[in-house]
C-alpha cells in the first residue's frame, strides 16, 4: 500500500491545527481507511489529549527515531476505530530531537501499510515546521477569518512552495455567518482572494469543539454537530469526492432566543 | 541637489555618474547623505564610480572612496571614465528587467538593480525593491520601493495599487485607509515636485 501523507499546518498558533488533525483523521478512519496521526509538536504535545489517548502513551516519536523501541510499539491504537493510530510526540524533549531526514524515513516506513498519514504541525516556521513537512505529499493549511492568521497562512504557502509542496489546500475554521453578514468578519471570498489556493472546507464556529476537546472525543463523531459534519465532508473531499461546500447557516430565531435566555 | 549624481544599472552592478562640473563639496554632501539612506540596497553588487567630467585632487578622491565604502557590504568598487551622453534616461533604456512569474507571498522578497515586472499579486507582507520601475500585473498589496538607488524617475504601476507602503527614491507614501478594495483599477505612482502622485492609467 502506498499511503498519502498530509501535513496540517498554519503558521499561526491557536487556529485549530490539532483539532483539525484529530477530526480529519477520525473521519477518514470512519470510512474504513487505515490512518496514522503523527503529532510533530514535540515538547508541546496535544493531539493525544484531543484524541483521548493520553493515558496509553508508553513510547513516543523520539523513542522511535532514537531506536529505543520499534515503530509499532509507539503507535497507539484508537479506542473507537481499529484502523486509526496515533504516534505521539515527546513531551520532555524539543523540536531538535528529530531531523527532517529522520521524519522522512519514519513516514516512508509508515506509508507501507497506511492509507493516510496525517501530520499535525506545530505553530511557527522553524525546525518543528520543517520536520512536519519533511515527508508530506500534500498540505492542508488551517486559517481563521482574522487578518493575522491569513497573513501567516500566506507566508506558509510561500514556504511550502519553496519546499516543492505545490497546490496546498485551505480550511477556513471558526467562521461565523452572522458576523460575516454584518461585515465584522472577513468573508470566505476575501480570504481566498489573498491566498489564491483551493478551499477544502469551511468549519463553522462551534461551542461543541471545546466540549469535545476536553472530553477527548473528536467532534467528527458527533452526528448533530455542524463542525463535525464539516470535518466529515473534508475527509470525503480528501478521499477524492466532489462535495459542494456546506452553506453557512445562521442561527434560527429560536436558537438565538434560546441563547439569549441561556437555554442553549 | 537631486542630480549631482545618478545611477545606471549594468550587468554586475551600478555605475555612479556625476553631473558635469559638480564641485567636490556638493558631491561629498550628496553621496554621504545617500549612503546613509541607501541602507543595504547595494549589498553584494559592484559599484563603478564614473569620474568622467570631474576634476578631483588626490585627497578628494581618497575622501570620496571613504564615503563610498559606507554603502553597506558593497562588493567591489571600480573607477571608470566613460562618457555619458544622456544621463538621466540611461537607467530605463539600457537596464534589463527581471520578470517574476508568480505571486509574491508574505515574507518573500525580490530585490533587483533594474526594473522588476511581476505577473501575479504582491500580497501583504511581501517586499519588492528595485533600482528602476516596478510593474505588477496583479494586485499590489505589499511594500514596494522603486528607484531604491535614488532615482526619482522611477515609477510603480499595478492593476490594483493598494500597497502597505509605497516608496520611490527617498519618498514614502501609503494607501488611503478608506480604499475600495473590491474593483481592479490600474494605477501608477511617480514623483512630481518632490511628491508621490498616483494616477489612473
Amino acid at each position: 500500500m502506498a499511503g498519502k501523507t498530509i501535513v496540517i499546518t498554519s503558521g499561526k498558533g491557536g487556529v485549530g491545527k490539532t483539532t483539525s488533525s484529530a477530526n480529519i483523521g477520525t473521519a477518514l478512519a470512519m470510512h474504513g481507511n487505515k490512518v496514522c496521526l503523527i503529532d510533530a509538536d514535540i515538547g508541546l504535545r496535544n493531539l493525544d489529549v484531543v484524541m483521548g489517548l493520553e493515558n496509553r502513551i508508553v513510547y513516543d516519536i523520539v523513542d522511535v527515531v532514537e531506536n529505543n523501541c520499534r515503530l509499532e510499539q509507539a503507535m497507539i491504537r484508537d479506542k473507537r476505530y481499529d484502523g486509526l493510530y496515533l504516534l505521539p510526540a515527546a513531551q520532555t524533549r524539543d523540536k531538535t530531537s528529530v531531523t527532517p531526514f529522520q521524519m522522512q524515513e519514519l513516514i516512508d516506513q509508515l506509508k507501507e501499510d497506511m492509507d493516510y498519514i496525517i501530520v499535525d504541525s506545530p505553530a511557527g516556521i522553524e525546525q518543528g515546521f520543517k520536520n512536519a513537512i519533511a515527508g508530506a505529499d500534500r498540505a492542508i493549511i488551517v486559517t481563521t477569518p482574522e487578518i493575522s492568521a491569513v497573513r501567516d497562512a500566506d507566508r506558509i504557502i510561500g514556504l511550502l512552495e519553496a519546499e516543492g509542496l505545490r497546490d496546498p489546500e485551505v480550511i477556513i475554521n471558526r467562521i461565523r455567518a452572522d458576523m460575516v453578514d454584518r461585515g465584522d468578519m472577513m468573508g470566505i471570498d476575501d480570504m481566498i482572494e489573498i491566498l489564491a489556493i483551493n478551499l477544502i472546507g469551511i468549519v463553522p464556529e462551534d461551542e461543541g469543539i471545546v466540549v469535545s476537546t476536553n472530553k477527548g472525543e473528536p467532534i467528527a463523531l458527533n452526528d448533530k454537530a455542524k463542525a463535525g459534519q464539516a470535518y466529515r465532508n473534508i475527509a470525503r473531499r480528501i478521499m477524492g469526492e466532489d462535495l459542494p461546500m456546506m452553506p453557512l447557516e445562521k442561527d434560527s430565531f429560536i436558537t438565538r432566543f434560546k441563547k439569549l435566555v441561556g437555554l442553549s | 541637489m537631486a542630480s549631482v549624481f545618478s545611477f545606471q544599472a549594468v550587468s554586475d552592478g551600478v555605475v555612479m555618474n556625476f553631473r558635469d562640473g559638480s564641485t567636490f563639496g556638493s558631491i561629498k554632501k550628496a553621496v554621504t547623505l545617500h549612503a546613509a539612506e541607501a541602507s543595504d540596497f547595494f549589498t553584494g553588487i559592484n559599484l563603478y564610480l564614473n569620474l568622467s567630467g570631474l576634476e578631483l585632487a588626490y585627497e578628494q578622491l581618497e575622501e570620496l572612496m571613504q564615503i563610498v565604502k559606507n554603502y553597506n557590504q558593497v562588493n567591489k568598487i571600480y573607477f571608470t571614465a566613460k562618457k555619458i551622453e544622456i544621463e538621466e534616461k540611461m537607467t530605463e533604456s539600457t537596464s534589463e528587467a527581471v520578470i517574476i512569474n508568480r505571486t509574491l507571498r508574505s515574507g518573500q522578497r525580490v530585490k533587483h538593480q533594474a526594473n522588476v515586472v511581476i505577473v501575479g499579486d504582491v500580497n501583504p507582507g511581501a517586499e519588492v525593491i528595485a533600482g528602476g520601475d516596478i510593474i505588477v500585473f496583479g494586485r499590489l498589496k505589499g511594500v514596494v520601493h522603486a528607484g531604491a538607488g535614488g532615482s526619482k524617475e522611477a515609477q510603480v504601476a499595478a492593476l490594483k495599487l493598494d500597497p502597505t507602503q509605497l516608496r520611490i527614491a527617498s519618498l514614502i507614501a501609503r494607501s488611503p485607509d478608506d480604499i475600495d478594495s473590491s474593483k481592479l483599477q490600474a494605477e501608477r505612482a511617480f514623483i512630481e515636485n518632490d511628491q508621490i502622485i498616483v494616477e489612473k492609467i
